[in-house]
């Protein structure tokens, strides 16, 4: 069972502008931003569930990243 | 040439991985202005790595390879140590040589390409750990400076010989107790921004990566001065999170902390006044293609 990054598409503020979680994720290509929907997107198969991008989006209030076991 | 060089062959198109198509497509080849804030929206030249999760240093990895402003024109010099395991899995011309020899290999790696292409901009990037630039590598690293070999230099600083077990290094902090240096750090930590200012280096820069616009703004301005003037350093502290006991969701925090005022990884920048005056005459993002000539 790994852990990985998932994103709650209806608090994610991406549309606003927020990149946090793409910034200060360390592996490249992880978590995207959908332009479509306006929100960023994990890709589960790359994320390697260091939760940094839990604390840096709950840091900034939006609580919009969660950890769910695969 | 931008991606020209990359495209695929229609036959055999295919057939090759996906990560390569992708590449083709949505790569930042050629792009100009390129900079982080295209992480995320397209392809990145850096792929799935072995890095530790939650590692600052690929953090840092990603700014450099995003923020490079010449991506296809540039070679990147690396060495032994987290930096090498890396190197294969980026879309940047790369050269491995020996430990500590990072800066004698860029050095002659510039000028050869100066007499062959004297045309183009060729950029040439060193990218190594704090043992191969201060300790193994600091006599190849001191004559790059003296030789004004124009060229970048950018150190990952993480205060010790992390990939083999934790042993002290010339960067760690004086006092520090590692796993394979339990009686602790007996000196200062060597201060090589300020050896590499009086050394003739034109632009020098520390910090941590915590601040992606900071870090953009030092790489460019570093690649557009060792183009025209002379060598240039970049100092950027990626803690190595297992070696200093702390949890994979922690290193950013601990950049934080270390930045503070008066901390030692606290933004100090230095330009030569040759190199303000070079800055003067290039517009930031407009005229960074600017030509070299040989």
């Amino acid at each position: 069972m790994y852990a990985v990054a998932e994103v709650v598409d209806e608090a994610c503020v991406a549309k606003k502008g927020c990149r946090l979680c793409i910034m200060y994720c360390p592996e490249a290509n992880t978590i995207l931003f959908n332009k479509e929907n306006q929100v960023a997107e994990v890709v589960e198969q790359r994320c390697k569930g260091c939760e940094l991008c839990v604390v840096v989006c709950s840091s900034a209030k939006h609580n919009a990243i969660r950890l769910v076991h695969r | 040439m931008s991606k020209e060089k990359i495209k695929i062959n229609t036959e055999f198109y295919d057939i090759m991985p996906v990560e390569y198509q992708e590449l083709v497509e949505e790569g930042t080849y050629g792009k100009e202005g390129r900079g982080w804030k295209d992480v995320g929206e397209s392809k990145e030249l850096i792929e799935e790595h072995s890095l530790c999760a939650g590692c600052p240093e690929s953090i840092a990895f990603r700014y450099v390879l995003a923020c490079l402003p010449n991506p296809e024109d540039t070679i990147m010099v690396g060495s032994t140590g987290c930096t090498s395991l890396v190197f294969p899995h980026v879309a940047v011309h790369n050269i491995h040589s020996l430990f500590g020899n990072q800066n004698a290999v860029a050095s002659g790696l510039k000028r050869a390409l100066s007499y062959r292409f004297p045309d183009k901009v060729k950029d040439v990037v060193v990218l190594a750990g704090d043992g191969a630039t201060v300790d193994i590598g600091l006599d190849m690293t001191l004559q790059s400076w003296f030789r004004q070999e124009k060229f970048t230099t950018i150190c990952f600083d993480n205060e010790l010989y992390a990939n083999t077990g934790g042993q002290s290094s010339g960067l760690m902090q004086k006092g520090f107790v590692a796993k394979m240096a339990p009686a602790g750090k007996k000196f200062e930590k060597v201060n090589l921004p300020e050896i590499a200012k009086v050394s003739g280096c034109h632009y020098v820069a520390k910090m941590t990566v915590s601040k992606p616009n900071r870090v953009e703004k030092a790489i460019r301005q570093a690649i557009l001065i060792a183009r025209e003037i002379g060598p240039t350093y970049i100092q950027l502290y990626t803690p190595c999170i297992l070696e200093i006991g702390k949890q994979m969701m922690e290193g950013l925090q601990e950049m934080r902390d270390s930045e503070g005022p008066n901390k030692r990884f606290e933004f100090e920048e230095y330009i030569s006044e040759e190199a303000k005056a070079y800055l003067k005459t290039v517009a930031p993002k407009k005229k960074k293609r600017k030509e070299i000539s040989a």
